[in-house]
């Protein structure tokens, strides 16, 4: 059964899917934390600081989309979103309220530890890189996991943090939305690229002294993205 | 129904407008034509008649006296060009021709007038119409004759004949311009509403009639905008229902999967008989949790809800990734030296899921995938998927596409059986990429299922 070992909060109102998934998820060799409402998993994620939140969109009282935002903006905790349907916007706002990843219901078992895995797997691999990066304003840390944006350090999420890493690495390069999905998410050749897209922008809000007219991170129409020191 | 070519409402109209017309300048030239004959007739004739009423009093006078010439005196008399005089007296005739002579003068009339009666007659004289007036002279004993072609007066009675005619004519021609323009505007509600209901049943239902003041149209309009917005309620509500019913069927299908996970686990530890039920619990699952998606799919499709998230792709690789990433077996994918680089705009999910249906599809009635080919045909570019199985007969080759329509093989359910909706997804997500979907027997014997795509830059 070989599990991960993470600590995982869970939130989720349906009392069944929170029970299935959460049997699940421990049998997995994880320890869930399960809370039915957005204010609950708030407590229950000051008093654990699990390594992953599971966040479902619906939930009475305050929606997922604004724990998702609470979340966020007190730490880089990796958030996977529970959504009712791929090609809705539920997707990408979920993404830009500071989700790292989805997953569509009715969920796969197997299908969600995997996409947990991954998400603990970025939060504790080394970066390909040590050296220190610095392009503009920016000035990138890969081995202490810091960025600082002129002299102040900024806040990225894990996933935000691995992504401006492949950026970075190879500069002028250009990098098809396949390639960075394998390598920040670890998906094969199908996987979302919004994921991509919506992270993309997240990045440029943080780093970027013009997001609308980005410096560094330059969109290659239709192929992908490259990076600009 | 025969070959008879009905005329339509429009021709119709046209055609009862030109009659109209043709009757009604016809029957006015008629009418116009025979008060002016008679009123011309009768005026040329009174004239005449005032002239040789005169005449005749001219010539009773000189020849009271003796020894008068009369050959002369007829020659002197005032006659309208081309008439003759004729009298007689004593027996003898008179005249000023030798071709207008006594036989120039009806039997008839000539027995009447020289009898005493003054007479007039119109008659024809070598294709000639005359008028011929006779004044009985008793004072001298004879009679005064005056003989009148009506060349003139016919002529111009033919010209205003004529005329007439042609302005029927082409009374008759305007009334039928007339009526073409007047039918297109009466008929044109009626192609309004045939193009509304055209674009409702091509799926539209936002189109509403507009409600005239026009208290002829306005019933019909009226009730045809009730009747489309009762039919997109009905639409909608089934929509609704389809897709109500699968969201709900979602939050039990996370627990059973989850659950199913757990004991799963530990089926290697379980007795035999333990061991099967699980091991069809998940199969069941499995299946039910495809359904339910398709359904979804499908629900989304019909409600118009479906949102592309359309990419460029490399259609050669996206075949290749997908063929891989099924884990059944190894399957040989050709692709055309001209396809290697082709991009399409495509939704990668969706067609993930064409090429997967059709793969599944090949597998569960085609005894497995023999080969997927890709070609460029064209500003087109095909992905065909090709099996070495019974192949698919001609007239089942449009019904397998629709919902729920199984293959022959339907009565032995393998393992994994399909949904029944593979197909039909199939083509509606091809649909909505511009494309379409077909089957087609291989020279060998098996079945190609060709997706036909436009090529994007």
């Amino acid at each position: 059964m070989g599990g991960v070992g993470a600590r995982i909060l869970l939130v989720e109102d349906d009392h069944r899917i929170r029970r299935s998934l959460g049997l699940f998820l421990e049998d997995e060799g994880n320890t869930v934390d399960q809370a039915v409402t957005a204010e609950d998993g708030l407590d229950l994620f000051s008093q654990h600081s699990p390594d992953v939140v599971i966040v479902d969109l619906v939930l009475p009282g305050m929606n997922g989309f604004d724990l998702c935002r609470h979340l966020r903006s007190s730490g880089n905790v990796p958030i996977l979103i529970l959504t009712a349907r791929s090609d809705s916007h539920d997707v990408v706002a979920g993404l830009e309220a500071g989700a790292d990843d989805y997953v569509v219901k009715p969920v796969v078992p197997k299908e969600l530890s995997a996409r947990v895995r991954a998400l603990v797997r970025r939060a504790t691999r080394n970066n390909v890189t040590n050296a220190r990066v610095t392009f503009g304003d920016v000035e990138l840390q890969p081995d202490a996991g810091v960025v600082k944006v002129r002299g102040e350090e900024v806040s990225l999420t894990r996933t935000e943090f691995r992504l401006l890493c492949e950026l970075a690495q190879s500069p002028g390069r250009l990098l098809s939305r396949e390639i960075l999905l394998d390598r920040v998410w670890d998906y094969d050749y199908f996987g979302d690229s919004r994921l991509v897209d919506v992270h993309i922008r997240r990045l440029r809000t943080k780093i970027e002294p013009d997001p609308a007219h980005p410096r560094h991170i330059l969109t290659a129409r239709g192929l992908g993205y490259r990076f600009a020191l | 129904m025969g070959g008879s070519r009905r005329l339509g409402l429009r021709s119709r109209v046209a055609l009862a407008f030109a009659l109209g017309a043709l009757v009604l300048s016809a029957g006015l030239a008629v009418l116009t034509y025979q008060l002016a004959r008679s009123y011309l007739m009768r005026h040329r004739e009174t004239s005449v008649l005032r002239q040789t009423y005169a005449n005749a009093r001219l010539v009773k006078n000189a020849l009271r006296s003796a020894d008068v010439d009369i050959p002369r005196l007829l020659t002197s008399v005032e006659l309208p060009a081309g008439s003759s005089p004729l009298l007689y007296q004593g027996d003898t005739w008179f005249g000023t021709s030798v071709a207008a002579g006594r036989d120039t003068i009806p039997a008839g009339l000539r027995r009447m007038v020289v009898g005493g009666t003054p007479a007039r007659q119109r008659y024809v004289r070598s294709g000639v119409p005359q008028l011929v007036a006779g004044i009985p002279l008793p004072a001298v004993g004879g009679a005064y004759f005056e003989v009148f072609p009506l060349t003139e007066l016919e002529g111009t009675l033919a010209t205003l004949r004529n005329s007439s005619l042609v302005a029927a004519a082409i009374t008759a021609c305007a009334g039928a311009a007339v009526g073409w323009r007047a039918s297109r505007r009466v008929l044109s509600p009626v192609a309004v509403v045939s193009s509304a209901a055209a674009a409702i049943s091509g799926g539209r239902f936002d189109v509403r009639l507009d409600e005239h003041d026009d208290p002829d149209l306005s019933t019909m309009a009226v009730s045809f905008n009730r009747m489309t917005d009762a039919l997109e309620d009905r639409i909608r509500r089934d929509a609704q229902f389809a897709s109500d019913v699968s969201h709900e069927l979602r939050s039990p299908l996370t627990t059973l999967g989850a659950a199913l996970e757990v004991v799963n686990a530990r089926k290697a530890e379980m007795p035999e008989r333990a061991r099967a039920g699980v091991e069809l619990l998940e199969d069941e699952v499995r299946r039910f949790q495809r359904l339910v998606e398709d359904l979804l799919e499908i629900s989304r499709l019909d409600a118009g809800a479906a949102e592309l998230s359309q990419e460029s792709v490399v259609l050669s690789r996206f075949v290749l990734e997908a063929v891989r990433t099924r884990s059944t077996g190894v399957v040989a994918v050709d692709i055309d030296a001209c396809a290697v680089d082709t991009v399409v705009r495509a939704d990668k999910r969706r067609l993930e899921r064409v090429l997967t249906n059709l793969l599944d599809n090949a597998d569960f009635h085609g005894g497995g995938v023999d080969r997927v080919i890709v070609r460029r045909v064209g500003e087109r570019v095909q992905i065909r998927v090709e099996d070495r199985g019974p192949g698919v007969p001609r007239e089942e080759r449009e019904r397998i596409f629709e919902r729920f329509a199984r293959g022959r093989a339907a009565g032995q359910r393998g393992e994994g059986d399909g949904t029944g909706l593979g197909l039909s997804l199939v083509r509606e997500h091809v649909r909505l990429h511009g494309g379409s979907t077909w089957v087609e027997e291989r020279d060998l014997g098996g079945a190609r299922f060709v997706v036909d795509l436009p090529v994007r830059g």
